[in-house]
């Protein structure tokens, strides 16, 4: 298959198709499409690396057999790989989404399709949104062909304070794709956790200092299954590491004082925390830093949408990165599952909110794949690269993916919106009525 | 109905009330308009000075261009625009550096003050839940002028915006034009001389609010409901074109015989292609135009029927998922259905999307240009400002930047279609109502005495 078919798939793939091409054409095209390890040369790009050698104005980028053999300027192509020109186009790490609730729910109003949340549920901290996660989820391939390469997928509170345990995972569709299925556990503070402890901020924090000594207590203090403070003995076991710092707690919040809860929190327990929201995380930018604290924002959020976030700003991620605070960005005011692929959008706002491009990609790409552990933050010689070809810079809304790479892999670029945009487009000249089209 | 006939009829109106005819139809539509002229526009634009912009890169939003164009503007009005006109020599002058310069953006759908921040029970003022039939609602009733979210949206070029009932009801109630300026009431927002819309609603809203309310429980309920309706208004208003002294006015079928005289605009919230045909076929029925449909996920799929009925499909750029109805969106909805020759434009739906809708169209046009067509820039500016301003009856009056009509004008820090791009000056009808340069914004009585006030420092920051 030769390269340039790569890079126009996504227009012509399907809206050339029926006008000439026999049915029997058109499954040996699609049938090409599957990921594929694919030996390719890409020359004169500008090539962003999140590595030392930073970014590549007129970058090369060969890859054989899944890895990066060769990154940098003036790469010559072995026999037998194909090249493709990269003049006018960028490539850069796989986007990855920090917070979503991709694979876990179809259609979000439609309970029957919808595993965010177990609010009828008995057991919160232990319910693992991997046993839950859907890697054929058409909303998967929605996501990919947009240059979204990985998810963190977070279950939703129930009953409690507690969502349950989180998972990583690429954008493949393979059943494969879960990288990680216990990365996290998810408690909501604030408002929202105040409601589901039963009506005040004080229950919540009080019910997670609680669940946390359970789990300190581990399996000593359970005789009984029920014999925690505030979990049951399989939850408690459930929060067994994060409880330790082992893994990574989410904690929902926004109001500047619950922040401040947060870093007693952390103090007290040695947890490794990233708080999800942090609207108000400007006015205690300084404090989240000295405590180490991880946030993830929305740069979108500038309305006082509960009294939680009066404080919100557009600058907020302006104000933690000069403090120095660790941060991702997120599309929490915009969507979490279906349209996380404008994460790119709310980093280009960051940036037109005065942050640097670079920090702004970086919240994006190499940060969470840092704090997630998943190597596809960067483009690095020798390793499996995860990595979009785009028509331009990333993170300006006029720009799309041409072709993604994950792991390796060269990915369909061939989504159910993408189908029906084949279908209806009228450029499709096809007479016959649509759904033989 | 243009503003112009709107203007005459009101006059006519008030010469025949003035001579005491007792006879006919008019005079009942005079008692009407009398009583809604109790809320009627008190709308004053701020003080403006006769301003020359010049050196601009202009988009005109009637689908043109102008490198290096200048506009001017006296007494709130475009007064000339062009590459080769000239300033007067009372006129402030703008020299926009070749920055570019477009109409003011107009938001056809919004629940900015009836869905005000903070989102709370006590906001809670676009949607009376209470009965599938409530056309005698005004959503002007519900809107706080105080909504912060106004004075974001500002700061996003939005200088027109149009507030909707919710989309529980199948007669939702009446919407509103407003203009986006601080004002303390709503009378001082509304767009003087814009017609009222109606808010109906399609799909899966109405029939699951009400399935265990008495009804509408399914689609099918929902077109008895809407034909119900239709017929009882037809009633009503040849009772009141007949007039007499048993007529008695009814404000719930006020509305819909309003909608029959054309004279409200139907603004109806529907996804499904085949639900819309089938509303245009009810249109047909009972004589009346579907303006446009909102959010109208699978207008692409019909975009020859709304080309021949008229109809226009106001569209988000890529949201969806959220309900069955909304699953099958495609990027490329508003394109495609521009490019069957219908008219297409934007919309939020959303007090964060309002801040950036510039960004909705470009991410949209791109990717129709992706998928083979070839819309200019221009062209698409319309789905920010003409389409808008067409279907909400006010296309006379701003819209595109046109020698008559209101100054509404937005000068961007670059290329609109760019993340980067925001707007530097917002001006409403030839006055400056934001400036970023000096920090000259509305804020709301909301935000006074708030975190937000507050400065970096936290020990000086809220508390007092």
């Amino acid at each position: 298959m030769k390269v340039k078919s790569i890079e126009v798939r996504r227009e012509e793939i399907k809206m050339t198709h029926l006008k000439s091409l026999p049915l029997a054409a058109l499954f040996m095209l699609t049938a090409v499409l599957p990921a594929v390890a694919q030996d390719m040369l890409i020359k004169d790009a500008k090539v962003v690396t999140n590595t030392a050698a930073g970014i590549i104005e007129n970058g090369d980028i060969l890859v054989r057999d899944g890895k990066i053999l060769e990154i940098g300027e003036n790469v010559s192509a072995p026999s037998g790989v194909n090249v493709m020109d990269g003049t006018g186009k960028w490539v850069t790490p796989g986007l990855f989404v920090p917070f979503s609730r991709v694979g876990l729910v179809e259609i979000s109003a439609e309970a029957s399709t919808n595993d965010v949340s177990a609010s009828e549920a008995n057991t919160s901290v232990s319910n693992r949104a991997a046993d839950s996660f859907n890697p054929k989820s058409p909303v998967i391939g929605n996501t990919r062909i947009e240059g979204i390469t990985h998810v963190v997928s977070v279950p939703g509170t129930g009953k409690n304070i507690f969502g349950g345990i989180g998972l990583i995972a690429n954008t493949s569709g393979s059943f494969e794709s879960i990288k990680n299925p216990e990365s996290f556990v998810f408690v909501s503070l604030g408002e929202r956790g105040a409601g589901t402890a039963g009506g005040s901020r004080a229950a919540a924090l009080n019910q997670l200092r609680g669940a946390l000594d359970d789990a300190g207590a581990y399996p000593s203090r359970f005789k009984g299954p029920e014999d925690g403070d505030a979990l049951s003995r399989r939850d408690a076991a459930a929060l067994f590491s994060a409880a330790r710092g082992q893994i990574p707690i989410f904690i929902g919040a926004d109001r500047a004082v619950d922040l401040l809860n947060i870093i007693k929190l952390k103090k007290d327990y040695g947890l490794d925390v990233i708080v999800v929201g942090a609207a108000e995380g400007w006015m205690v930018a300084d404090d989240l830093k000295a405590a180490g604290i991880k946030v993830m924002v929305d740069p979108q959020e500038n309305l006082p949408a509960s009294f939680d976030m009066v404080g919100a700003r557009l600058d907020n991620v302006v104000l933690l990165d000069k403090a120095g605070v660790d941060y991702a960005i997120m599309t929490r005011s915009a969507d979490l599952t279906h349209n996380v692929r404008v994460l790119s959008q709310h980093a280009g706002n960051a940036v037109s909110a005065g942050l640097s491009w670079d920090k702004a990609f970086a919240a994006i790409t190499a940060t969470p794949a840092r704090w997630f552990k998943t190597k596809s933050g960067s483009l690095n010689k020798g390793e499996a690269a995860s990595f979009v070809v785009w028509d331009g810079d990333p993170l300006q809304v006029t720009t799309g993916a041409l072709s993604v790479y994950i792991d390796g892999q060269s990915q369909e670029m061939r989504s159910r919106q993408s189908a029906l945009r084949d279908r209806y487009n009228p450029k499709n000249i096809d007479k016959l009525p649509h759904k033989y089209r | 109905m243009t503003l112009q006939k709107l203007a005459l009829l009101s006059a006519a109106a008030i010469a025949l009330a003035s001579c005491g005819s007792a006879e006919n139809n008019k005079d009942n539509k005079t008692e009407a308009s009398d009583k809604a002229a109790a809320f009627a526009s008190t709308y004053q634009p701020m003080p403006s000075e006769t301003t020359f912009i010049t050196n601009a890169f202009i988009i005109d939003g009637a689908g043109g261009e102008i490198e290096n164009g200048s506009i001017l503007i006296t007494n709130g009005r475009i007064t000339a625009i062009g590459s080769n006109i000239s300033g007067s020599d009372d006129a402030v002058t703008i020299d926009a550096g070749g920055k570019y310069v477009t109409p003011g953006i107009i938001d056809i759908h919004s629940h900015l003050g009836n869905y005000p921040s903070p989102s709370i029970r006590a906001h809670g003022d676009g949607n009376e839940i209470t009965s599938p039939v409530t056309s005698e609602v005004f959503a002007e009733h519900g809107v706080w002028p105080q909504d912060p979210g106004f004075d974001e949206a500002l700061e996003g070029g939005i200088t027109t915006l149009h507030i909707l009932p919710g989309s529980a009801n199948l007669f939702g109630g009446r919407g509103v034009t407003l203009r986006n300026v601080a004002a303390r009431t709503v009378q001082a927002m509304k767009f003087p001389g814009a017609p009222y819309t109606l808010k109906m609603a399609c799909g899966e809203n109405p029939k699951r609010v009400y399935g265990n309310k008495g009804g509408p429980g399914s689609r099918m309920g929902n077109v008895a409901g809407y034909r119900e309706n239709w017929i009882k208004a037809a009633e009503y208003k040849a009772k009141r074109d007949k007039g007499g002294d048993d007529f008695k006015r009814n404000l719930q079928l006020e509305t819909l015989a309003d909608v029959l005289d054309g004279e409200i605009l139907v603004q109806m919230h529907c996804y499904r292609a085949d639900e819309m045909a089938q509303i245009l076929d009810i249109a047909k029925e009972f004589d009346y135009k579907v303006t446009t449909f909102h959010h109208a996920i699978e207008a692409y799929k019909i975009g020859d029927l709304l080309a021949q009925s008229g109809t226009c499909a106001a569209m988000w750029a890529d949201w969806y998922g959220f309900k069955m109805e909304a699953y099958d969106t495609i990027r490329e909805n508003v394109p495609f259905v521009h490019a069957a020759g219908a008219c297409a434009m934007i919309h939020s739906d959303d007090d964060l999307g309002i801040q950036r809708l510039n960004q909705e169209v470009a991410k949209t046009w791109a990717d129709g240009n992706r998928a083979g067509l070839n819309i200019s820039r221009a062209e698409a500016w319309k789905w920010l400002t003409y389409n808008p301003a067409k279907a909400l009856g006010i296309l006379e009056e701003t819209g595109s930047l046109e020698v008559g009509k209101r100054a509404d004008i937005v000068l961007w820090s670059e290329e609109p279609f760019s993340t980067y791009a925001r707007p530097e000056k917002v001006m409403i009808d030839g006055a400056l109502a934001f400036d970023k340069a000096s920090g000259f914004k509305p804020t709301s009585d909301f935000r006074l005495g708030q975190v937000y006030e507050g400065q970096v420092d936290r020990s000086s920051a809220g508390g007092n």
